[in-house]
């Protein structure tokens, strides 16, 4: 049911101009400045960090837009009521969407790493070229059980649509997407340390870069199946409660 | 005389309150006043750790393109929104000078932009240490008020295209990511290639970053007053365009009855 559910909602995104427009623009006019900034800084040697750290931050925001308004849009749609009628827990049925966007997200590291290479020339040498090809997806996987923490919890919010813009550019620094961790303020570590965006960037840049990947990558599942059963608890609460208040719809 | 700056004003002011309406003040706070914050120290430390330039480069640069969001989205809204509540043919019903009642909506955006750069200066330079010249701050302000008023009109003339084509978020969203990358405000013009620097000659932001920076570094209103110059010219250029066009599309959908299903 994941899977259907994953593929139906993937093709519904892919559908709107609005999503690829974002998902694949957005992400390579900042990969053009991380190129510009890291050719100023006399580091030519590190473009391909460049390229991949904009492609996750693409990532991120597709997540981040997406599972933040999965509920929100849902509702819009007048599709909630079906979904929540469905004789399955309701985190089955948001779970497909929250991983869709995701899913989404990977065209922005997709268009940022042809971007690179086909503008600026940027040599695509993995340091570990087949753990890279498992580190995206599990990365992407990880945020998009994450999503679904973010879903349920904005679901309970009126102003959901103030955090989702006020997170993006956080979790982009917090998680060292494209700036290190090593030169951010040390009380950011624990924050960073507790994020599966961070260890999912690390696992991509380690794939891309050189390092152990596996621990990273596993912390990274590990924390984000956390934020899957804490999303789950948490939507079959407000479930239930958009139910007794006859709310859903309104909420 | 009167009516007219009253249809300017006034006019502005409740068409604000009419289509910013779904705001609250915690979208407001979180949106448009924390966001832009975490964007100045995100690339203030990027900045600092590949070596590219100073934190007051990055913290005035970003205070000014802070403006951006607000008036940029805020221009198109003026327009875009009208359709989306189904009251655009009232407005271009009206006997008045649609010119004026569309410039007019710019004001409020412009006023909320200047806001948002002001808290970014401040709170940036309060984050990182940067002390300001106190004589520069009434020039600092004049030119983030001329940011904020040309972004404004940036956005009217987005708004104005969404008269057209369907699709304006996305033409806005490109073009705030593009403000981000063309202006200079996070590389150095110097570090970009000659095609896009000529781009961002005629962006809004572009001038009003260097003025505000030789300002900042306390080389005075002289110093920064060619391209606070510039920066009212190019913000002038897109009030005329965006009237021009807004005319233009304004017959264009009477003609061919698509004002609301284009």
């Amino acid at each position: 049911m994941i899977g259907v559910g994953l593929l139906l909602h993937t093709k519904q995104l892919s559908r709107s101009s609005f999503e690829i427009a974002t998902a694949l623009i957005v992400p390579v006019v900042q990969a053009t400045l991380a190129v510009y900034l890291f050719r100023a800084g006399d580091e030519p040697g590190r473009l391909l960090e460049a390229a991949v750290g904009a492609g996750l931050m693409g990532v991120w925001s597709s997540v981040l837009f997406g599972s933040g308004g999965a509920i929100q849009r849902q509702r819009w749609q007048g599709t909630l009521e079906m979904i929540m009628l469905a004789p399955r827990a309701p985190a089955l049925m948001i779970l497909p969407i929250t991983l869709a966007t995701a899913v989404t997200g990977t065209y922005a590291m997709l268009a940022t790493l042809l971007w690179g290479r086909l503008l600026y020339g940027i040599p695509l040498h993995f340091a570990h070229p087949l753990l890279f090809l498992i580190a995206v997806p599990g990365c992407i996987l990880g945020l998009g059980m994450f999503g679904l923490l973010l879903a349920s919890t904005f679901v309970l919010m009126r102003n959901a649509n103030a955090l989702t813009n006020t997170l993006e550019y956080p979790i982009w620094l917090v998680s060292g997407m494209l700036v290190p961790l090593t030169v951010l303020p040390g009380w950011t570590g624990p924050i960073a340390a507790a994020l599966p965006t961070t260890w999912g960037a690390r696992a991509v840049h380690e794939a891309a870069s050189g390092g152990p990947v596996w621990p990273s990558l596993g912390i990274c599942l590990a924390i984000s199946l956390g934020c899957l059963v804490v999303g789950a608890l948490m939507m079959t609460y407000v479930e239930r409660r958009a139910r007794a208040a006859a709310t859903l719809a309104l909420a | 005389m009167t009516a007219l700056f009253r249809l300017i004003g006034v006019g502005g002011v409740i068409a604000y309150r009419a289509l910013f309406n779904w705001t609250t003040p915690a979208m407001f706070i979180g949106s448009l006043l924390v966001g832009p914050i975490f964007q100045l120290l995100f690339f203030a430390y990027l900045g600092r750790q590949l070596g590219v330039a100073d934190d007051r480069f990055y913290i005035v640069g970003n205070a000014v393109l802070a403006a951006s969001l607000s008036c940029v989205f805020g221009g198109t809204m003026a327009v875009a929104n009208e359709r989306r509540f189904g009251t655009l043919g009232h407005v271009l019903l009206s006997p008045r000078s649609r010119t004026a009642v569309f410039l007019g909506r710019v004001l409020p955006y412009a006023g909320n932009g200047l806001l948002i750069a002001v808290s970014t200066l401040t709170i940036g330079s309060l984050l990182l240490g940067l002390r300001m010249p106190v004589g520069a701050l009434p020039a600092l302000l004049l030119t983030l008020a001329v940011a904020a008023l040309a972004c404004g009109f940036f956005g009217l003339t987005l708004g104005a295209v969404g008269l057209r084509f369907r699709d304006v978020w996305v033409v806005s969203n490109v073009s705030v990511a593009l403000l981000l990358l063309l202006t200079g405000v996070n590389v150095p013009a110097a570090g970009l290639p000659g095609w896009m620097r000529a781009v961002g000659e005629v962006l809004p932001i572009t001038h009003a970053a260097q003025a505000a920076r030789r300002l900042a570094a306390g080389e005075g209103f002289a110093a920064a007053a060619p391209a606070l110059t510039a920066e009212l010219a190019v913000g002038l250029g897109y009030a005329v365009l965006a009237a021009a066009l807004l005319k233009i599309f304004e017959a264009e959908s009477r003609r061919r009855a698509s004002l609301d299903t284009v």
